[in-house]
């Protein structure tokens, strides 16, 4: 009896195991699927045509490739810099009885949902962006700062946690040499970190670039392609979020999965870069 | 008070007077400690584990600096100035004093970067200069002929053996006055040690050493001068063959034939 | 100067430059937070939690709708996510351990755990919305359960494997057949991981917005009828911040704290759970 039990009981974890790796098949077969009109009536032209106009059934995802491209890309450099300052302050300045409270809140802004992000943004940032830089304040430029101000706490927390895994004694094996502070740092603990370091960025970035709340309130879902930063603008998400209960014809539909394809694929890819290259799982337990 | 022997040459370091306490502790974990230390000898620091010896060792180049709020007391005297004061210059005392740790700390970068990472920091950027004393320390550090044809290599490809040496001879390129060792061999194999042994009796001549060790027989095989330290305070500090064969303290005694320890 | 001075005031400057980055940083999220708890707490009353939505321009109006409308989501997607989660993280931990299939749904996991939610949306809409019609809740907490799986199960597997050998070695001494192991030893040693685990995954889908706003859609009244659209406080949130309506806003950042307190909570809790784990 108890090994009939037994067999269920293996059989029943390996089917639920197996569900996960069945739904990612899934999800991709379903959205496949779906673009599928799409990618008949636009093939390649999809990602390289610069005008959305749904009236007209002509959809080219380029403004949107665009949008989700920079603004990912202003978030990161805005964000980089401050979360390594924040680090080096974390591990390296601060006092240790400043060094937890610090460290948790920081942790635990991190899991505060990116809607809220985005709601404070709009009330309270958009208006900032408007008086310097005249415009909407609704624009590109709102959308790369709060989302590098989103993905901050994630990536300062993820920082400081490489960075603490240098061993004290090769730090100090450092300062025994005469270095000082900034030398241990530069030449001792980021190198050491640097995989972890690099490997945390590449992840952030792939969750930056199919986030969707923190900017669908900021940037204005505007089809264009503008130099201008603090033009109105869209993302892929922002798209989506915005378009999928508007959408009127199959065509449309099917250009909004398409876009979902796309943006899994590319979050796949970029996340798939940052753990298979640079952070390899820590194996834990036995 | 502790036995101590007349260190009758010219002394490298002298220690007066000296109590060091742990930040958030109440008692001092060195009480009214004095030593003097020989110039081109090795002293050997031993006593069972928690007696101070590290905690001494670590205070000649003031690495517990690193960690707020550690308190030195007393006097510990270098070339005629008291290092503890709080104007004393911390990077350039660590490039007089240097220290070789526990395991092998090599960075992470290439072999010749390593033993050029001290000379670095104190500006030498000339090719050659930095090649000749390269050279040289890894010469004087016993390891030249294992790694001159791979010194762009990764340092931590080395054995744990090699990359002892190399952070000795990264230690001895910036030419130090006093090199510290805090047992420098409890990482390694037998062979290994041995070898960090031969080399730490000929650096003598250009270096005072100080070694801390829990091994007994690393203490005299390789130090002129042995410390034994007990709970703080510096029970005897004598000649080694004569702290070993014939201990002037009861204490130091029952620790070397292994009564406690 | 010497090249040693030029060091001492480079690294000045260094720790200068982050500390100002540091004060910037935590400035800014720091706002953030005042700006959700002023505002929260200011449009907090007992009518939130008793009254239901209301067109824009009736002066009383409650977030009765969206509370509700989020436990029944959000419940439904734990009530599915975390058995399947839990399975699953044992097969991985105590049948397929370091075997290739394992690691590949380990890495297939942890992918999926950083996938852009939205795009889970457009997968249920395709899969529940559009063969059904309209919007439901069970969609809403269908796509929920789609998130909440990976992280369930990896941090089931981590903290299994976290329980020593040992333990499951003396139990499989006395005769024990391998489920009774699992169940009344391996499970017992995990406790503690396993509920962080379930407290931080269902404080992830609380907060999710993206996967809702197309397929559980949203209803300015209560509804408990999982067939329906339903209400979130998420989708809600959104709605009434982007309206021009100033009663709505000011419910949207009530609707903001209530959620962000009780996602912070989830999260201080789980770490207190982890934190009395490692303390023994």
């Amino acid at each position: 009896m108890s090994k009939i039990i037994d067999t269920l009981f293996a059989n029943l974890t390996k089917i639920t195991a197996f569900l996960v790796l069945l739904i990612v098949a899934w999800i991709f077969t379903v959205l496949i699927d779906h673009s599928m009109d799409a990618i008949k009536a636009f093939g390649f032209d999809f990602v390289l045509e610069d005008k959305w106009a749904p009236n007209l059934e002509k959809f080219g995802a380029l403004p949107a490739i665009y949008g989700s491209v920079v603004s990912t890309f202003l978030a990161m450099i805005l964000s980089v810099p401050i979360a390594i300052g924040v680090a080096i302050f974390l591990s390296e300045i601060a006092h240790a009885k400043l060094k937890t409270p610090v460290g948790v809140s920081i942790e635990l802004l991190a899991a505060i949902p990116s809607v809220v992000y985005g709601m404070w943004g709009l009330f309270y940032f958009v208006p900032i962006i408007r008086d310097i830089f005249g415009g909407v304040g609704i624009s590109m430029l709102s959308a790369g700062i709060i989302l590098s101000i989103m993905i901050l706490p994630f990536m300062a927390a993820v920082t400081r946690d490489s960075m603490n895994t240098t061993p004290d004694i090769l730090k100090e094996s450092a300062y025994a040499l005469g270095g000082t502070k900034w030398d241990v740092i530069k030449d001792i603990i980021i190198p050491y970190a640097k995989a972890g370091i690099i490997g945390s960025f590449i992840l952030a970035l792939g969750r930056a670039i199919g986030e969707t709340m923190a900017v669908t309130f900021v940037m204005g879902n505007v089809h264009r392609i503008s130099t201008d930063l603090t033009e109105p603008a869209t993302s892929i998400p922002v798209t989506l979020a915005n378009e999928f209960n508007e959408a009127d014809s199959e065509l449309y539909f099917s250009a909004l999965f398409e876009l979902s394809l796309l943006l899994l694929v590319i979050s796949f890819t970029i996340i798939s870069v940052a753990k298979f290259y640079f952070l390899r799982r820590k194996r834990i337990g036995r | 008070m502790a036995t101590i022997v007349n260190v009758t040459q010219e002394k490298a370091l002298e220690v007066k007077e000296f109590e060091f306490t742990y930040a958030g502790a109440d008692a001092p974990s060195i009480k009214k400690l004095s030593m003097p230390i020989a110039k081109n000898s090795v002293t050997a620091l031993i006593g069972p584990s928690g007696c101070g010896k590290t905690t001494l060792l670590r205070s000649f180049n003031r690495i517990h600096d690193l960690y707020p709020g550690n308190k030195y007391k007393g006097e510990i005297i270098f070339e005629n100035r008291n290092i503890l004061d709080h104007k004393e210059d911390l990077i350039h005392l660590r490039t007089q004093i240097g220290m070789i740790f526990q395991k092998p700390t090599a960075f992470p970068m290439s072999i010749f970067d390593n033993v050029a990472y001290g000379l670095r920091l104190q500006g030498i950027k000339n090719k050659t200069e930095l090649q000749d004393r390269i050279q040289k320390a890894l010469q004087d550090a016993a390891i030249w002929n294992e790694v001159k044809d791979r010194l762009k290599h990764d340092a931590n490809g080395l054995s744990g053996g090699q990359q002892q040496r190399l952070c000795i001879a990264r230690a001895i390129a910036v030419e130090p006055e006093v090199l510290l060792f805090d047992e420098p061999t409890s990482a390694l194999d037998p062979i290994s040690t041995a070898g960090i042994e031969e080399l730490v009796v000929a650096l003598r001549e250009r270096v005072s050493i100080i070694i801390v060790t829990h091994n007994m027989q690393q203490a005299a095989r390789v130090s002129d001068y042995t410390g034994f330290m007990y709970l703080g305070e510096l029970v005897e500090l004598g000649r080694t063959e004569e702290l070993f064969v014939t201990p002037k303290e009861k204490l130091t005694e029952e620790y070397i034939t292994g009564k406690f320890g | 100067m010497t090249h040693t001075q030029k060091r001492i005031l480079m690294s000045r400057v260094a720790m200068t430059f982050s500390t100002i980055s540091a004060v910037i940083g935590i400035g800014f999220l720091l706002w953030i937070l005042g700006v959700l708890v002023s505002n929260g707490i200011d449009a907090l009353n007992t009518d939130i939690f008793t009254l239901e939505g209301t067109p824009p321009g009736y002066e009383k109006g409650g977030l009765k709708h969206a509370l509700i409308g989020q436990l029944y989501l959000v419940g439904i997607a734990a009530l599915i996510g975390v058995p399947l989660g839990i399975l699953a993280g044992t097969f991985l931990s105590e049948y397929g351990q370091r075997s290739k299939l394992a690691e590949i749904i380990r890495d297939i996991s942890d992918i999926m755990m950083s996938a852009p939610s939205i795009v889970i949306g457009a997968f249920v809409y395709a899969i529940v919305v559009a063969p059904m019609g309209h919007f439901s809740g069970w969609a809403g907490s269908i796509a929920l359960t789609i998130i909440m799986l990976p992280i369930i199960l990896r941090t089931t597997d981590d903290m299994l494997s976290l329980v020593p050998s040992t333990l499951r070695e003396a139990a499989f001494a006395l005769g024990a057949p391998k489920y009774k192991v699992i169940l009344q030893v391996v499970y017992r040693g995990a406790k503690a991981g396993i509920l962080t685990g379930i407290l931080l995954g269902i404080a992830r889908v609380a907060g999710e917005t993206a996967p809702l706003l197309f397929t559980s859609f949203n209803d300015n009244f209560l509804n408990t009828d999982m067939m329906e659209p339903m209400a979130s406080l998420t989708v809600t949130m959104y709605n009434y911040a982007t309206s021009p309506y100033e009663d709505w806003q000011k419910l949207g950042w009530a609707a903001a704290f209530i959620l962000s307190m009780f996602i912070l909570s989830l999260n201080i809790i789980g770490k207190l759970f982890l934190m009395k784990k490692k303390g023994r």
